[in-house]
């Protein structure tokens, strides 16, 4: 039963993105509601599936990295809903759902692993608190990379005097550039948070933190991008299509830790 | 009964006829007056612009009464109606709906979407009803193409995109700024054209506007023309550095903005993004300086690039605009023949409660002395009666309406109960 609810989640969200995409180049009004109405009905099912977990399990839905992740998907589909609303962004489902089906497809292929291998390691509640704050940042970065898309390319259409689908639909430059910064420092406390209890967290179980660990060492890197990026922003006056760039750049390394993470052998991985 | 719409506009027509027939406000007050004292058409709404003069009406005999109102309209203008006859069209029932559809949603219209259209044709209605010639069938279709017009500008984007450089302008600087409010405006030279660019910006907010001028006193005239300030040529520098939107039309021929100069402004604004309106021939701001990071820069020939891709988004529109028109016609057509029968079913309702209220009080006087009791059994009596010989022609009535045989069944009745015309 549960398993079916996934399969409609991952339906209703492939058919939210297929919809948004296809509202930038129609530009049919129905289309965006089409897309909206099946992005809110994937969420529901998702927030369904969650809590079903957490009452089976008796624990937070964050058990072993695919849990984890399907958990930051639905955070990040209420942030884009939010944010939607709030910027008045009707394109913004385009950028964000193709990331959120991808992650999903990941999430759910991947079964968690036994409930015993994590229950050793998963005592205490700092772990929990360790992932779900790191998640909290990871949704935040999908939608700061979204927006980092969504100011590159309307920057290249008005540099390039172009009209198309990307003008007519995509917000204007100031509004991006603002999304991209504002998710930016929204995510980076907590992906800083998450990753300091993580390290924590790995000194009092395994008694050191320099054991390597694909996933922690990557996950490092992308902080570093971040961290660097948001100094820039608020000191340096780093903005638009530079700012854009590591945005950009410090998704794909954050792509590739939970890749490692889903892959290669460590103690975040299965 | 028929409803029609017959007229011209600026597609069958030429503009010295349609001058000549353009009614003003107070001739259009005694026309529909005199229209509709003639009787030939029972309702009737004239609308007159510049681009168009018809009239909606409800009329036995549509050719006739279309006849009757032309006649009367060339000899209030003094137009001899041969000349005006072949510019002439004419739609029926159906065809009439689309038409006052299409026309308030401004696809009918010259620039289709354009905005002024709905105002006008809600001010005709408007003055026909201050005539007292507008009746329940042309307030139906009245009030639906206002509606639909609605509609059609909300689910549709047939007016949103700028088709005119000016506003392509202020499109454009929507799509770099996050609104227009508070943004400084720089003009450099004082054309007619970056004078209007620049009230299109002062419209969505922009403030302050500053002017500067290689002539001081134009620059003064200018600025005063757009509440803003003139400064000195020689200060254009330091105000590129503090505003957001420059629009550049001197008559010089050479570049007055050079790349070296706006590279050390936009060291100076920190990211801010500035914006080049160029609408000078020969340029005013150099090519190169696109180039720079944050710097937008368009010329005349970008801007009409824009309007023609914003002329094709919106005849794209326009064809959503009439499917959705279409949509609606159908809806209508079945309201419209209701309000056909409505009438009669009133009138048939009152009269048979005028007869039986009537009958009542003569019977209740013939027993004086009747209880309480009584006097409420033939009441209750009297109304049934009515109800149950209603109910069969009612329905009948609907039905027939809703089968598109509406008016014969109306006639049928009104002889049969001896109605009259409803009015």
């Amino acid at each position: 039963m549960l398993a079916l609810l996934g399969n409609v989640v991952l339906i209703a969200y492939a058919c939210a993105t297929g919809l948004s995409l296809a509202y930038l180049v129609q530009r049919e009004e129905i289309v965006h509601r089409l897309a909206s109405l099946a992005t809110l009905a994937g969420w529901i099912a998702h927030s369904i599936v969650l809590i079903a977990l957490v009452v089976e399990t008796g624990r937070p839905p964050l058990g072993g990295l695919p849990q984890a992740v399907s958990t930051a998907v639905w955070v990040v589909v209420l942030l884009m809903m939010l944010v939607e609303r709030q910027y008045k962004m009707p394109a913004l489902g385009a950028f964000v759902l193709p990331v959120v089906v991808i992650l999903s497809l990941k999430a759910s292929a991947a079964r968690p692993a036994a409930l015993e291998q994590i229950g050793l390691a998963f005592r205490g509640a700092w772990v929990w608190v360790h992932i779900a704050l790191a998640m909290i940042g990871i949704a935040a970065f999908v939608l700061n990379f979204a927006g980092a898309v969504m100011y590159l390319l309307q920057e290249r259409t008005l540099k390039a005097k172009r009209t198309g689908a990307f003008y007519y639909r995509l917000p204007d430059l100031q509004t991006l550039d603002r999304l991209t910064y504002r998710t930016l420092a929204l995510g980076f406390p907590f992906l800083t948070t998450g990753l300091i209890l993580g390290v924590v967290w790995a000194r009092t179980a395994w008694g050191s933190v320099l054991t390597f660990d694909p996933l922690a060492s990557l996950s490092f890197v992308a902080w570093v991008i971040y961290a660097a990026t948001l100094a820039g922003r608020a000191v340096a006056g780093l903005h638009g299509r530079r700012a854009a760039y590591f945005a950009v750049f410090g998704f794909g390394v954050l792509v590739l830790t939970l890749g490692a993470g889903f892959f290669l052998p460590g103690r975040h991985g299965t | 009964m028929a409803l029609f719409v017959a007229g011209l506009n600026h597609r069958t027509a030429p503009v010295a006829l349609r001058e000549q027939l353009a009614v003003e406000e107070d001739k259009l007050r005694e026309l529909i007056r005199d229209v509709h004292a003639t009787g030939v058409a029972r309702e009737a709404v004239l609308i007159s612009t510049c681009n168009r003069v018809e009239v909606y009406a409800l009329a036995e005999a549509p050719g006739e009464a279309r006849a009757a109102i032309f006649r009367r309209l060339c000899q209030h203008r003094g137009v001899d109606l041969g000349a005006v006859e072949p510019h002439l069209y004419t739609h029926e029932e159906g065809e009439a709906v689309r038409h006052a559809f299409r026309v308030a949603a401004s696809l009918d219209s010259m620039m289709v979407g354009e905005p002024q259209i709905l105002g006008q044709v809600k001010d005709a209605f408007a003055l026909a009803q201050a005539c007292e010639t507008v009746g329940p069938t042309l307030h139906t279709l009245f009030s639906q193409a206002f509606a639909v017009a609605k509609k059609v500008r909300t689910e549709t984007d047939i007016a949103r995109h700028a088709v005119s450089v000016s506003f392509a302008a202020v499109e454009l600087a929507k799509k770099i700024f996050a609104g227009l409010q508070g943004r400084a405006v720089l003009l450099v030279g004082a054309g007619k054209m970056s004078e209007l660019a620049a009230k299109h910006l002062v419209d969505q907010g922009a403030f302050p506007i500053y002017v500067v001028n290689r002539t001081w006193a134009r620059a003064q005239e200018m600025a005063r023309a757009l509440s803003g300030t003139a400064l000195p040529f020689g200060e254009l520098d330091v105000a590129l550095g503090s505003v957001d939107i420059v629009v550049t039309s001197t008559g010089a021929p050479e570049p007055v903005i050079r790349r070296e100069l706006v590279q050390t402004v936009m060291h100076e604004r920190r990211g801010r993004p500035l914006f080049f309106i160029d609408i000078a021939v020969p340029r005013d701001v150099e090519a190169a300086v696109e180039t720079l990071a944050d710097v937008y820069c368009y010329d005349i020939d970008d801007l009409k690039q824009v309007v023609d891709a914003n002329l094709r988004e919106r005849a794209r529109e326009a064809q959503r605009a009439e499917a959705l028109v279409d949509r609606e016609v159908a809806k209508f057509a079945a309201r419209l023949r209701d309000v056909e029968v409505v009438p009669t079913i009133v009138s048939l309702r009152e009269r048979l409660e005028a007869i039986r209220s009537a009958e009542l009080k003569r019977a209740l006087a013939r027993v004086p002395g009747a209880p309480a009791e009584t006097r409420e059994a033939m009441e209750a009596l009297s109304s049934a009666i009515v109800n149950k010989i209603l109910h069969a022609p009612i329905t009948k009535l609907r039905e027939s309406s809703r089968a598109g045989a509406g008016r014969s069944w109306t006639t049928l009745v009104q002889e049969l109960f001896g109605l009259g015309r409803p009015s």
